[in-house]
């Protein structure tokens, strides 16, 4: 049975991407791993872990292009658009704003005159990148473009039809616990909430285990920088919501020093997670 | 009145920090607003020591669809599949019907143009905006988004309206907006009509990647910027690369500040470390002076 694992954790540079690469880095001793970067708005796995990565195909959006020979400027392809992405002035052609555009096709849909074709506007790459057993299969937006989500959705897609090939998927998600989040985390059957022992780790980490929560996924709390304050706070949080705190690691310079340095850890809590998600 | 946006790309690497802080030091001599604009993790008000807000209000930014009863009437029923964008509409082969991942719907409306009578677009109140005075004199303006719900931009524009208006209540000089991580919708919304941006890098590989992705977003707007390194004395190479990436791309390094365990402490004593170590006062009232307005 192959195992989904998402890392996630709300609050930004709790160490998401220091946990994901190390736990693909240990297990990929052993088994063959798929690893996902799924935050595209800034990708950073393969800096970690020393991985040159390829392009293998841009992601693309649809995007309406009118027929002006057809148009009669009747304005319902700006009024269905909710995005407000079409500009439309009473007696002129409408027009697109390109940035604005998340590829609904709602315009085309309701164009009476069937004046609205589909062109296609890149909106980010999927990138692949290998090292031994290890294979990481990554998004980048473009800089500029809003739905991340869209991106998000796209690798996930691409990757689907390695997956059967690994052992263990393991899936780095963005911070926070909006849209790009929330794509990242559905099919994933663990999620490790990565948080550290500080008021802003904890009113975070307490979003994301609402919404790991909704999404019926189960969650371990992978205490980071265990030491650096009472870590009560994220120990009291743990047991109402009835959920175990599975790792902690300990503020080291060393692991500092790795990461900023670009090199993945190598420490015990990692094993403790290994044995608690088998 | 003038907004200053503070964002980084990268998580964790000291945005709000760095923002309560600027808050602080600008409010000995100006009037200000604050505005939490990292909607779906806001962590600004805690720093100043607010877990409550007033005033809060829920609001409606976006929409769902949801599946009516006459769905069944619709002939363009397996047709919603392959529309939706989002891949928010699966089949389900026992009712014979499709249903919506709600999750997944961005509520565009795609569907409903397909099936009008089948499909209802119903608003989702998908976040709350409170407000709290700090004890430090001036407005925290905060919002949440709920939990699973989407539309984090649009709750952004909402945040800053609304400290906006107290900003124009009061006269304020300046609005100072603590953007999310990324360089996705909610960062966007945030940038949009910052008249500065600072960008906050931290001497990691990632830090830098991260900073040159979002400060290519800024560029688009042609919004003046300027960057802090954070922790430089963590990596000193990566501190030296990021000064020259400023220097050929001439963009101003506003200030340094260092790696020191009392950020952490102020942290967990839910204070600006510009009031839990006053010695950091001098360092960031220098930063405010290099802001060019």
């Amino acid at each position: 049975m192959k195992i989904k694992i998402a890392i996630t954790g709300g609050k930004g540079g709790t160490g998401k991407s220091t946990i994901a690469t190390a736990l693909a880095y240990k297990l990929a001793k052993k088994y063959k791993i798929l690893l996902l970067d799924l935050d595209v708005d800034c990708p950073n796995d393969n800096l970690i872990l020393g991985i040159k990565m390829k392009k293998v195909k841009d992601v693309e959006t649809t995007i309406p292009k009118f027929d002006y020979r057809k148009c009669i400027k009747c304005g319902l392809c700006s009024k269905v658009c909710r995005e407000h992405a079409i500009v439309f002035v009473k007696g002129r052609y409408p027009f697109v704003i390109p940035e604005q555009c998340i590829g609904c096709k709602a315009c085309k849909i309701a164009c009476p005159r069937n004046a609205i074709a589909e062109a296609k506007q890149k909106i980010g790459e999927i990138l692949i990148g290998k090292k031994g057993n290890l294979t990481l299969i990554g998004g980048k937006m473009k800089p500029g473009i809003e739905e991340s989500s869209l991106v998000v959705n796209a690798v996930k897609k691409y990757a689907k039809a390695y997956e059967k090939n690994y052992d263990y998927v393991i899936i780095d998600t963005a911070a926070g616990t909006h849209c790009p989040v929330i794509s990242a985390l559905i099919g994933c059957d663990i999620a490790l909430a990565v948080t550290e022992p500080t008021p802003l780790g904890r009113h975070d980490l307490e979003l994301i285990l609402k919404l790991t929560k909704k999404l019926k996924i189960k969650s371990h709390i992978i205490l980071n920088r265990s030491d650096i304050a009472n870590k009560k706070i994220i120990e009291n949080l743990a047991r109402k919501y009835e959920i175990k705190i599975t790792a902690e690691i300990p503020y080291s310079k060393d692991i500092e020093k790795n990461y900023s340095e670009g090199r993945p850890i190598e420490h015990r809590a990692i094993d403790q997670i290994i044995k608690e998600v088998k | 009145m003038k907004t200053i946006t503070i964002l980084s790309g990268k998580g964790g690497v000291g945005k709000s920090s760095f923002a309560a802080s600027l808050s602080i030091v600008l409010a000995e001599k100006y009037r200000i607003v604050a505005a939490d604009c990292d909607v779906d993790a806001p962590n600004l008000a805690l720093l100043f020591g607010i877990r409550k807000l007033k005033k809060k209000e829920k609001i409606s930014t976006n929409y769902k669809a949801f599946i009516t009863k006459d769905i069944k009437k619709c002939p363009n029923a397996k047709k919603l599949l392959d529309v939706c964008t989002f891949s928010a509409i699966s089949w389900d082969e026992r009712r014979e019907m499709p249903v919506i991942n709600k999750f997944l719907c961005e509520g565009c409306g795609a569907c409903k143009l397909l099936c009008p009578e089948g499909i209802e677009l119903r608003k989702v109140k998908n976040a709350v905006v409170g407000r709290a005075k700090t004890k430090y004199g001036f407005h925290i303006v905060s919002g949440q988004l709920k939990v699973g719900e989407s539309g984090s931009g649009n709750v952004v524009e909402v945040v800053k309206e609304n400290a906006r208006k107290i900003a124009q209540e009061i006269k304020a000089d300046f609005i100072v907006v603590d953007s999310a991580a990324g360089i996705g919708c909610p960062v966007i919304a945030s940038i949009k009509g910052s008249d500065f941006v600072v960008g906050i890098a931290e001497p990691t590989p990632s830090g830098l990647s991260d900073l040159k992705r979002v400060l290519e977003v800024v560029n688009h707007f042609g919004i003046n910027y300027g960057i802090v390194i954070n922790k430089y004395d963590l990596n000193r190479k990566v501190t030296k690369e990021i000064e020259k990436f400023a220097k050929v791309n001439r963009i101003p390094i506003l200030g340094k500040l260092p790696y020191d365990k009392k950020f952490v402490k102020a942290i967990v004593n839910m204070m600006p470390i510009v009031v839990y170590e006053k010695k950091y006062e001098k360092i960031f009232k220098e930063i405010v002076n290099k802001v060019k307005l």
